[in-house]
């Protein structure tokens, strides 16, 4: 059990930035989250820091040791890879136990920990399998078992769940974070699923092209995004361009914004920004719908564009009187009116809407 | 720069020390070759071993024989092997599992075989022959072009056959309907859809049928003694100018290493861009045929196999036949020539035993390395291994054994005249076919399971023997039969380099054939096929090996 520093670590693979300048801090027994979309790096840092990519510059430290050139086999780690990396000629017991006799550990002590650890997962009754007999979720449950057993300082997971069928994985995610927790052992996690990243986290790291676009908790990823990039990876908000009117200069000020020929109510969401290049971010589900004639306060008018049924919401596409378009979901149980293509409508914005730069 | 760095070692250090020995062992024996044959007798640089072959109308006509062989030869190979593939691919006839022993029959029966069981059967003292001349009619004679392009074709066409197959197997079927979707024909679809896709893996295959004519030592000196051929010239040179100065033979060495480079050329830059990649979808079901048809393709297919198969039932007859001299009594059953060369001249069997099994070791080896290093660690040192192992494949066993003979016949390693010369000859001609086998196989073991060992605590160079090596363990198994197998039945190679006393057995078989005593060669052509045979049913068994799954 460590926490782990990242200081200022560059890669580059010929020539190609991957990791530009990065620094990161996850506290000891965190579950710390790096999401972004492929390409972002997040595979990248996790490699460096189980040290199958040399780093460029910067230092790597697990609590107060330097890292940085220790080789991957004496880092101590444990690592859960995405296609599992079972050793397809070794049973489910070799295979867990085979960290445990690379530390020359005594062969009893192998075995009552390697009982423990498939009794943690569930597969006492199949150690004596070969990978390619087992369920994609059984063998994603010795990946985790092989790389708990050896009690690593850091657990590194790379999409671990990214080949299972969407059952199988929220199931897992209790797996993972039941084990976890447990062995209380700092995680860090690497996903493209912003719900997996949101379900799981203790903390998030968003990446974009090789920086950290934010930190912050699921909580305030969700509800704060800083810029349009997070707003649109994290429950992909409407981002829409709109021009500021007044602006009080305090963060979650108050902000007046004009938006489809209407001047409306919102907060600043960000300490400064360009005010002549302003978006504003609205959630799908945090908008409504009224018929056109309503009077309702903080409203633009538009009409629907399309219609989606999904059982338990509908989301409409709706275009708003100059141009732009904006997403709207009402939920199945709001007993809301039904609308149609074509038909006239009034989109209400909440007041706590933010405007932050783009 | 520190080698024992954690960048340079292990790998970088044993890419360095492969690449040397791929350079000492196959760059600069071709050197020597190369330089050999621009220079006179003095030393100096000079085109005369050129000229004299420009002038030579001998071996203008060799040069011109040998294109015609190989083109005559590709041509039957791709009329016989593609319709034969298509046959197996799309259609379901009775018996046709049969075609499954195709390809293990053209690798366990050696082409010295094939030529002096075809000598036995139309030879000029044949069984056909001789029963044909009985009721009166005169076959023409095998010894010539009608023996050359007949036993080629029956060794070579297994290529198209089996490179066609792939291509086949691999085609997505739901192309052709999207072709009949569209509104052409079934026929037009095949000429329009299908051909076009099947052509850059026929004529990949025809060109290494072709480089492989043109390379053939074994059948071209058995079956062709009138026909002047440039690998049987290129030989006799060998021979002729033994303690002389070697520029003939280099200059010989040279074209024919240059038509294998031109064709070679050609099927990277024009053949390989046209290769499409196609997502591999499902294959179109075989169709069942009705009974005239089926009889039809039941009886094509059957007797095709048939002629590949009869040169290992006949060996066998021939070898427990009674001779007396140059005369096969058949029916005549007796163990006399099998008791003889046990008895009186055993040596080919223990010495082909032995440098098999020590150039199999080395070679298989050296291939898992050099292969492991090529596919998992790439960079531009690798990239220059990849190169030079497959350099191999363009020089054929003859030119490869004078460019050893000539590179180690003097300084300060002597090999030629001793048994390592022919281990060395073998494992640098197997090299490339191993490889080969083994990169596929590591291509298909993703990277994280290596990563994984690691990630558990154990060092890269470990990982390698605790992960990788278990993992290879049915390829390593296969690429050791199949360098046992071709190696034991080598030929071309050994017989420029073999000295008295280090026959080996496709030696003696030559030698018997040449003495006219094809008793006592069939002798040890069937101790030759025993000794194929064992591992490969062993490996079979003991380690459930799929030795000739065709991917």
């Amino acid at each position: 059990m460590a926490s782990i520093s990242i200081e200022g670590v560059k890669k580059e693979f010929s020539g190609n930035k991957v990791l530009e300048d990065l620094s990161l801090h996850i506290p000891d027994g965190a579950f710390y989250t790096l999401l972004g979309p492929s390409g972002c790096g997040k595979t990248t840092l996790l490699r460096c820091i189980a040290g199958f990519h040399e780093t460029d510059a910067g230092r790597l430290l697990f609590d107060q040791d330097d890292m940085t050139r220790v080789p991957t086999h004496r880092r101590d780690i444990g690592m859960v890879f995405q296609d599992y990396a079972l050793f397809p000629d070794k049973t489910v017991f070799d295979n867990v136990a085979y960290g445990l006799r690379a530390r020359a550990v005594a062969k009893a002590e192998i075995g009552q920990r390697v009982g423990q650890a498939l009794a943690s997962v569930g597969l006492t009754t199949l150690a004596e399998r070969y990978p390619a007999q087992m369920s994609g979720g059984q063998r994603q449950r010795v990946a985790l078992a092989r790389a708990l057993v050896i009690r690593p300082r850091v657990l590194l997971m790379d999409e671990p769940l990214s080949n299972l069928d969407a059952k199988m994985r929220t199931q897992m995610r209790d797996v993972i974070l039941d084990l976890v927790q447990e062995a209380h052992i700092t995680t860090v996690f690497v996903t493209h699923d912003q719900e997996e990243a949101l379900a799981m986290s203790d903390k998030i790291a968003i990446m974009d092209r090789g920086r950290i676009a934010q930190i912050g908790t699921p909580e305030e990823l969700y509800g704060a995004p800083v810029n349009a990039y997070v707003a649109d990876f994290i429950g992909s908000a409407n981002i829409i361009p709109v021009t500021i009117e007044s602006a009080d200069p305090a963060l979650s000020g108050d902000v007046r914004y004009r938006l489809g020929g209407r001047l409306l109510k919102g907060v600043r969401g960000q300490a400064r920004f360009d005010e002549n290049n302003a978006i504003l971010v609205a959630r799908p589900e945090e908008l409504a719908l009224t018929v056109a004639d309503s009077a309702a306060a903080n409203a633009v008018s538009g009409s629907v564009v399309r219609r989606q049924y999904l059982g338990f919401k509908t989301t409409y596409r709706v275009r708003l009187q100059d141009g732009p378009e904006i997403r709207v979901d009402l939920s199945a149980g709001g007993r809301s009116i039904d609308f149609h293509p074509g038909d006239s409508v009034r989109v209400l914005l909440p007041e706590q809407s933010r405007i932050i730069g783009a | 720069m520190n080698f024992f760095k954690p960048k340079w070692w292990p790998w970088g250090v044993l890419t360095v020390i492969s690449l040397i020995v791929l350079a000492f062992f196959v760059l600069y024996p071709l050197g020597v070759l190369f330089g050999n044959s621009v220079r006179d007798e003095s030393g100096a640089l000079s085109l005369a071993g050129f000229a004299q072959l420009v002038d030579n109308s001998m071996f203008l006509e060799a040069f011109r024989n040998t294109l015609v062989l190989g083109v005559s030869v590709t041509t039957l190979a791709v009329l016989i092997g593609a319709p034969l593939a298509y046959m197996v691919a799309r259609y379901e006839f009775p018996m046709k599992n049969l075609v499954a022993i195709l390809p293990v029959v053209t690798i366990v029966i050696p082409e010295v075989i094939v030529g002096q069981s075809w000598l036995l059967i139309l030879g000029n003292n044949g069984l056909l022959t001789n029963f044909m001349e009985r009721i009166g009619i005169e076959l023409p004679s095998f010894y010539g072009w009608t023996g050359l392009i007949f036993s080629m074709t029956l060794v070579y066409y297994t290529y198209i056959y089996l490179g066609v197959l792939a291509a086949l197997r691999g085609f997505d079927g739901q192309l052709e309907e999207a072709g009949l979707s569209l509104g052409t024909s079934p026929l037009t679809t095949k000429l329009r859809v299908l051909a076009p896709l099947m052509l850059p893996a026929v004529a990949v295959n025809a060109l290494v049928v072709f480089s492989l004519v043109v390379g053939n030592f074994v059948l071209a000196t058995l079956l062709g003694s009138r026909v002047p051929l440039l690998s049987v010239m290129t030989y006799n040179e060998f021979v002729n100018e033994m303690g002389g100065s070697p520029l003939l033979q280099s200059a010989m060495s040279v074209v024919s290493i240059s038509i294998v480079g031109i064709v070679l050329f050609l099927q990277k830059r024009v053949v390989e861009r046209k290769l499409y990649t196609m997502t591999p979808g499902r294959a179109p079901q075989a169709a069942r045929v009705r009974s005239g048809a089926a009889a039809l393709f039941t009886g094509c297919v059957g007797f095709i196999i048939f002629l590949s198969m009869l040169p290992l039932i006949i060996v066998f007859v021939a070898a427990f036949t009674e001779t007396s001299g140059p005369v096969m009594r058949w029916g005549v059953w007796s163990v006399t020539n099998l008791v003889r060369i046990f008895r009186s001249a055993p040596e080919p069997v223990f010495n082909s035993l032995i440098f098999a099994s020590i150039a199999t070791l080395i070679g298989v080896v050296f291939a898992v390395l050099t292969s492991y290093l090529i596919i998992k660690k790439r960079n531009r040192l690798t990239h220059l291994l990849d190169y030079i192992v497959i350099m191999p494949l363009t020089i054929s066993g003859t030119v490869m054994g004078i460019a050893l003979v000539q590179t180690f016949n003097t300084g300060w390693l002597v090999l030629a005249g001793t048994g390592s010369i022919m281990v060395l000859c073998y494992a640098v001609r197997r090299l490339p076919f191993a490889v080969r086998n083994a990169s596929s196989t590591l291509f298909n073991i993703p990277d994280s399971i290596e990563e994984a060992s690691i990630s558990l605590g154990v060092s890269p160079l470990m990982s390698f023997f605790k992960v990788v090596l278990p993992v290879m363990k049915a390829s390593i198994v296969s690429a050791a039969i199949l360098m046992w197998v071709t190696t034991i039945a080598e030929l071309a190679a050994t017989i420029v380099v073999y000295t008295g006393g280090l026959e080996t057995m496709p030696i003696a078989i030559f030698r018997q054939i040449d003495g006219g005593r094809l008793g006592l060669a069939s002798a040890y052509g069937a101790a030759m096929i025993t000794v194929i045979l064992a591992p490969i049913i062993a490996a079979v068994k003991l380690f459930r090996v799929n030795l000739f799954s065709n991917q």
